[in-house]
């Protein structure tokens, strides 16, 4: 026995016990937001290291450290928390709710679904929820962010990486209120509106279909060596590049048809028809690429010991399912600098329209129809696209609309007639957005 | 005053019934007897024959099934009546938490004691039990005798005209108990009444004036210790050292008055024998019990100078 | 129902209570009364078979001795008592639970988010985590405490040479309560010092921390009125959330909420404020929220003053300084004269000392709507400290405190500890979450039925809105679950409501706790449970033979 007293040596193992946590806190814990420089040593030397939980295998210190923490009473702890965020949304306590968010996450950090559920959660139903559009932008981001720190915490799970590209591809740049959310992710690129890029999602300040486009390509990395399980595997290898041709689309959508855009384009008919084009795929009968013509497919079936007329199936399909040659042709198409000009024209023609310019506006949107129909004639299965079928059926009706405008009758035969008469059933709706410009 | 019993117990019934009502033990069967001011009772009776039972009731801590209880003239129900007394539990129930100042400053609380006096009066017992070394000791360090110490230092905190001591000189040594034994006598000087119960006969046999044999709940024996221990058909001499010529005289002297010599030796504890006679007679005739005459009643011999004690 | 639920952090938005002190009090004194006499009449009744006619004499002298002890204990041994139990707590090593707490916090940053570019949510977790962590880690202890406490005296026997000293029953449980309050007190200020400092530290500079005042619309269904589409009284529309807070005015209708203020203060400005919720049938503009606009309006002078229209800050705050004096435009003349807002707006009422003030909400935006609550519009007066509001929170759990320690004192006079334990648990789990659920089966509003026709359903696969079968059977178990209902509405009255306590709510949201509607119950509520608890305790201690285990 030593000669302390009993309250001694109590105080004593009291003051010891926390003196032990305190390494415990400067060791364990885990990473925040921000990539570099922050959580605990351990959590710094992994960044430093490069290292993903994986190749720490199960001896994750940061989770020993909870697993401790909660006296192993994690998963009683996460499935209490996971109520509790649903009651959050349910009661619209937002704040609650990111709270929860992260103390869920400090307790899973390693399941995928967690992740992927609750950043899809955050960009998608919480973001909906608010009613200003900044507020619903900073909610995406909460959600394309909490994302980003899924992968740097699972970093060779394809899914994850994946699932940021989406947020900051579609959620950002399709969503309805795409062009305010396109605005604030890149803010350079518009001179009407001020406003500091986010370096956090954006350090290198990029379109949003870009950045999209970089984490789609670090899912593929990562898919190289691990399988991803949320699509048929053609569909997740075209992300990169359908990336690129959303941006040069996004480009299009905003009116801008310049030189940027028509080499996005090209750049997109380059990556699709190389690189994706002639990414092998192992259909059930045989492994296949899609840029392939009959020599192509010849000598895949030679290799693979198949009858020609089976490879010939499995690529059709795969074109199919991918959309590839839809999106081969207009790529090709959108690569030509006329296609860029038809599309300015209507674009300018529908902006002459608002303005009342109503001699100019018919002028531009003739040239411009003249102009699609000839694109069309040049790569028809175009004319068979939701997409390119709306652009034209929008130009010859302002045409028409503003023929009665001016009192004049319809010509029997105009440019694009054919495309007219075979998508009447998109009329309706392209009425009622004629009538939504209030004209 | 001075006639009125401290303690009046009449047919005292104590049934211990479980959880459904019904009956389990029967700890107590119509017990009376009572308890004079000034003297030191002793209640004897092997384990489980109603002893701390009866402490219990005296003190309220039990309820009697049936009979009254009157003690200090109050029934046991009234608190009122605990100013007066002083209790030391079979064992030292006190917080073992708490050192030895702190313990009797707190009883002393319980009897509405000023600060000042308290302080005086815990500094007095502390001397009087003999634990000036341990004063500032939690409890729960103290070794059992030192526990006995404490237990009837808090016992006499009030100054108590009535003390019940349950089994005082279990757990202390010999000198422990010869202590004890001296303060029970002090209190019996200073003309306090004591109620003990105990299994060490010796011990009560060395300090009690009056004792109750209690077996299975009912009243065996009652009365002076030397009035119980005296065989009455009997005689002994206890002389200083005699010769044989000495003794053949006296047998002499026995021969003429037609009695015989028994033994001749040193006098034995007889207050075992007579309780393990009591109660081998209980076991022998259950239904046999001792109900407590006028005679009984008679005052103890040193009322007088307990009088002028208190 | 959320984990934070059970600590009394209740996250449903914010809304002014009502509450009568003169009505509580009635209540409490006809329930109280009502449980004395019934206790008299049973002690009375039973007394006969065991000792016949003289059987009543003996009760009401036993009851009036009792009585006589009971409204006298002595200060000095209740005190000795309370500092007994003071000690016992604290070198029983209760104080490990400072442990939990620094740890707890140490290890906060982990779990916590922090949204610097949200600083209102940041002070609402923060505060927010500060009040659970210190309700989880001070009321548990004090409900193990109080609930040990006697029971162990009494297994331990120390209680025996405490009750052979002149000690009245009362003066154990009155000591006791004591005790324990004073151990929960001094780790509820040692816990919310820490947290008031770790909440300063945390919250960035950029944060301003402070308690609103708010003014919400007079009690009952007079404060908060509306009109449907057509002008109608009527009420607002539920847009279908899963839980209904808000209800919902059309935008571009005649739809108005109608919110009466009273004025209790004169001031040059008078500060409106709201936090409504926006709902769009389709986007619309999407530059622009939703548009509210404010008509200050006097019926019976025929004035409404329309206030410039503003755009919904939604889950924000969204703030109006309206000036004394307002321009007034005659529909039918065209002629616009200044009106004053106390001395031609303000509606003569007793309310306020000024009158009160009608204000119509209406949304502007044709076929969009705004959701409303009461609490969501108010009357902002000076802002308060954030100090005062943090000091009242934690008096809110300083009295969750006391009424645990009653109850855990109290229901150890009469079981063990264990079920004393759960006894206590459940009349703050009940009293605190379930009590709204209480209610609702109360009023007959919960779907299927009572408990009986709820195994009827659930054993049977019936929905809840199938109406019952008429059979025997069915009759029978609606007449047991009857007769429940009637046990329930009695617990009803034995439970505390605690719902008022959880004043941290308040203060997360930035909002300093009113007295009338949040503190004044409390206090009311923990007061009242004073008496019965003693009474109760006191009997059951005197009635008890300490000695039976």
């Amino acid at each position: 026995m030593n000669n302390l007293t009993s309250r001694q040596r109590k105080t004593a193992c009291v003051v010891g016990i926390l003196v032990l946590l305190v390494p415990i806190v400067i060791l364990g814990m885990p990473a925040g937001d921000q990539a570099e420089a922050s959580g605990g040593v351990l959590a710094r030397l992994r960044t430093e290291h490069d290292l993903g939980e994986s190749d720490l295998g199960q001896i994750d210190p940061t989770s020993a450290t909870m697993n401790l923490v909660l006296l192993g009473l994690r998963g009683v702890a996460v499935n209490m928390l996971r109520m509790d965020l649903d009651y959050y949304k349910n009661t619209k306590n937002w704040a609650e709710l990111r709270a929860t968010t992260d103390a869920v996450i400090t307790l899973q950090p390693h399941y995928i679904e967690v992740w992927r559920f609750l950043s899809w959660n955050m960009a998608y139903n919480v973001s909906a929820e608010w009613d200003a559009v900044p507020d619903r932008y900073y909610w995406v981001k909460e959600g394309g962010k909490f994302s980003q720190q899924g992968t740097r915490r699972n970093a060779e799970v394809p899914e994850l990486y994946w699932e940021t590209g989406r947020i900051w591809g579609q959620k950002v740049g399709r969503s309805d209120e795409w062009k305010y959310f396109r605005k604030y992710f890149n803010p350079d690129e518009y001179e009407d509106y001020e406003g500091s890029v986010d370096t956090a999602i954006n350090a290198e300040q990029k379109d949003n279909y870009l950045v999209a486009k970089d984490w789609f390509v670090d899912a593929n990395v990562a898919e190289d060596a691990k399988v991803q399980h949320i699509m048929m595997r053609a569909l997740f290898r075209s992300y990169p590049t359908r990336a690129q041709l959303d941006y040069a689309d996004a480009r299009q959508r905003e009116g801008k048809f310049d030189g940027v855009t028509v080499t996005a384009w090209q750049q997109s008919f380059n990556e699709w028809t190389q690189d994706y084009g002639k990414m092998p795929f192992k259909a059930p009968a045989c492994v296949l690429y899609m840029e392939a013509n009959e020599d192509d497919v010849r000598q895949m079936a030679d290799d693979n010991k198949v009858d020609e007329r089976i490879v010939q199936k499995w690529l059709k399909h795969y074109q199919h399912t991918t959309n590839y040659r839809y999106w081969r042709s207009r790529s090709h198409s959108e690569s030509q600098p006329e296609t860029g000009e038809a599309h300015k024209l209507i674009y300018e023609g529908e902006q002459l329209y608002k303005q009342g310019e109503l001699a100019d506006a018919l002028s531009k949107l003739t040239r411009g129809m003249g102009l699609y129909a000839s694109i069309i004639e040049a790569h028809p299965e175009l004319s068979s696209e939701d997409l390119t079928a709306e652009e034209g059926m929008w130009a010859v009706l302002l045409w028409q609309k503003i023929l009665e405008l001016q009192q004049k009758t319809i010509p029997e035969s105009f440019a694009l007639k054919s495309l007219w008469d075979r998508h009447q059933g998109l009329l309706p709706e392209l009425e009622s957005r004629f009538n939504r410009l209030g004209l | 005053m001075s006639d009125e019993p401290v303690i009046q117990i009449r047919n005292l019934t104590k049934i211990y019934r479980d959880f459904w009502g019904r009956k389990k033990v029967q700890a107590l069967n119509s017990l009376s007897l009572e308890v004079n001011k000034g003297e030191v009772f002793g209640l004897l009776g092997p384990n489980g024959s109603g002893k701390t039972t009866t402490m219990k009731l005296l003190l309220g801590l039990l309820f009697p099934t049936e009979g009254d209880i009157s003690i200090l003239g109050k029934p046991a129900s009234d608190v009122s009546k605990n100013e007066k007394i002083g209790y030391l539990p079979e064992e030292s129930y006190l917080y073992r938490f708490l050192n030895a100042e702190e313990t009797l400053d707190f009883y002393g609380r319980l009897f509405d004691i000023s600060a000042e006096e308290r302080k005086q009066r815990t500094n007095e017992l502390i001397e009087m039990v003999g634990l000036q070394h341990a004063r500032r000791r939690q409890l729960k360090e103290y070794s059992k005798g030192m526990t006995r110490r404490i237990g009837l230092a808090q016992a006499l905190i009030n100054n108590p005209d009535l003390v019940l001591l349950d089994e005082p000189t279990s757990g202390l040594d010999p000198e422990g108990s010869q202590d004890m034994k001296k303060l029970i006598e002090n209190l019996r000087d200073q003309g306090k009444t004591v109620v003990m119960c105990s299994h060490l006969l010796a011990d009560v046999q060395d300090v009690c004036d009056r004792i109750a044999i209690l077996y299975g709940g009912e009243l065996k024996e009652l009365g002076r210790v030397e009035d119980l221990l005296k065989e009455q058909h009997e005689t002994q001499f206890v002389t200083s050292h005699l010769d044989d010529t000495a003794v053949d005289e006296i047998k002499a002297v026995l021969d003429k008055h037609g009695a015989s010599l028994k033994t001749c030796g040193h006098p034995t504890s007889s207050l075992e024998d007579l309780f393990m006679k009591t109660v081998q007679r209980s076991k022998d005739r259950p239904g046999q019990r001792y109900i407590p005459s006028a005679e009984s009643k008679a005052p103890p011999a040193e009322s007088e100078t307990a009088d002028s004690g208190s | 129902m959320p984990t934070v639920a059970a600590f009394g952090i209740n996250l449903m938005s914010l809304q002014p209570v009502e509450f009568e002190l003169l009505f509580g009090i009635g209540l409490w004194a006809v329930v109280f009364g009502s449980f004395v006499v019934l206790f008299l009449i049973v002690s009375i009744a039973t007394s006969f078979p065991l000792y016949g006619a003289a059987g009543p004499g003996r009760v009401l002298a036993g009851m009036l001795r009792g009585f006589k002890e009971f409204v006298s204990p002595s200060p000095r041994r209740v005190y000795a008592i309370a500092s007994l139990t003071f000690k016992e707590s604290i070198r029983k090593k209760a104080l490990l639970v400072f442990v939990v707490f620094a740890v707890l916090f140490m290890f906060a940053s982990w779990f916590m988010a922090s949204p610097s570019d949200r600083p209102d949510m940041q002070v609402r977790n923060y505060v927010a985590f500060v009040f659970i962590a210190i309700n989880m880690l001070v009321l548990p202890v004090v409900l193990l405490l109080s609930c040990w406490g006697l029971p162990e005296d009494i297994r331990i026997r120390s209680l025996h040479t405490v009750v052979t000293k002149p000690v009245r029953r009362n003066e154990v449980v009155l000591g006791r309560m004591l005790g324990f309050a004073s151990v929960g007190t001094m780790i509820l200020l040692i816990m919310s010092t820490v947290g008031f400092i770790w909440i300063q530290r945390q919250v960035s500079d950029n944060v301003e921390l402070l308690c609103r005042v708010p003014v919400y619309a007079v009690a009952g269904p007079e404060g908060v009125k509306f009109l449907d589409r057509s002008g109608n009284p009527g009420a607002g529309v539920n847009v279908g959330d899963i839980v209904e807070t808000r209800s919902f005015i059309e935008g571009g209708t005649r739809a108005t909420g109608i919110w009466t203020f009273p004025l209790d203060e004169q001031a040059d400005t008078l500060k409106l404020e709201s936090r409504f919720e926006a709902f769009r049938t389709f986007k619309g503009d999407m530059n622009r929220s939703i548009r509210v606009r404010y008509v200050l309006v006097n019926e019976e002078k025929s004035l409404k003053v329309p206030l410039p229209p503003f755009e919904v800050d939604e889950f924000g705050t969204n703030e109006m300084v309206v000036t004394r004096t307002q321009k007034w435009t005659d529909e039918q003349t065209l002629e616009t004269k200044n009106v004053d807002i106390y001395d031609d707006l303000a509606v003569p009422s007793e309310d306020g000392q000024f009158g009160s003030l009608v204000v119509q909400v209406q949304c502007l935006d044709r076929s969009q709507y705004l959701g409303v609550s009461r609490g969501d519009f108010f009357i902002r007066l000076p802002d308060r400290s954030f100090t005062t509001g943090y000091i009242k929170a934690v008096i809110g759990v300083w009295l969750k405190v006391l009424i645990i320690v009653m109850s855990g004192v109290t229901a150890s006079c009469f079981v063990k500890w264990p079920v004393a334990t759960f006894l206590s648990f459940k009349v703050i789990v009940i009293g605190q979450v379930a009590r709204g659920f209480l209610d609702k089966v109360l009023s007959g509003k919960q779907a299927g039925g009572g408990a009986a026709e709820s195994v009827y359903r659930l054993l049977t696969h019936m929905n809840d809105t199938t109406a019952l079968p008429e059979n025997p059977l069915t009759s029978f178990i609606q007449l047991f679950d009857h007769g429940l209902q009637h046990l329930l509405w009695m617990v009803k009255f034995m439970i505390p409501d605690l719902r008022s306590f959880g004043m941290s709510d308040w203060v997360a949201r930035g909002f300093d706790v009113p007295w009338g509607g949040v503190m004044l119950p409390s206090i009311a509520i923990t007061v009242g449970y004073f008496l019965p608890c003693v009474l109760l305790g006191y009997f059951s201690l005197s009635m008890r033979e300490l000695e039976a285990k």
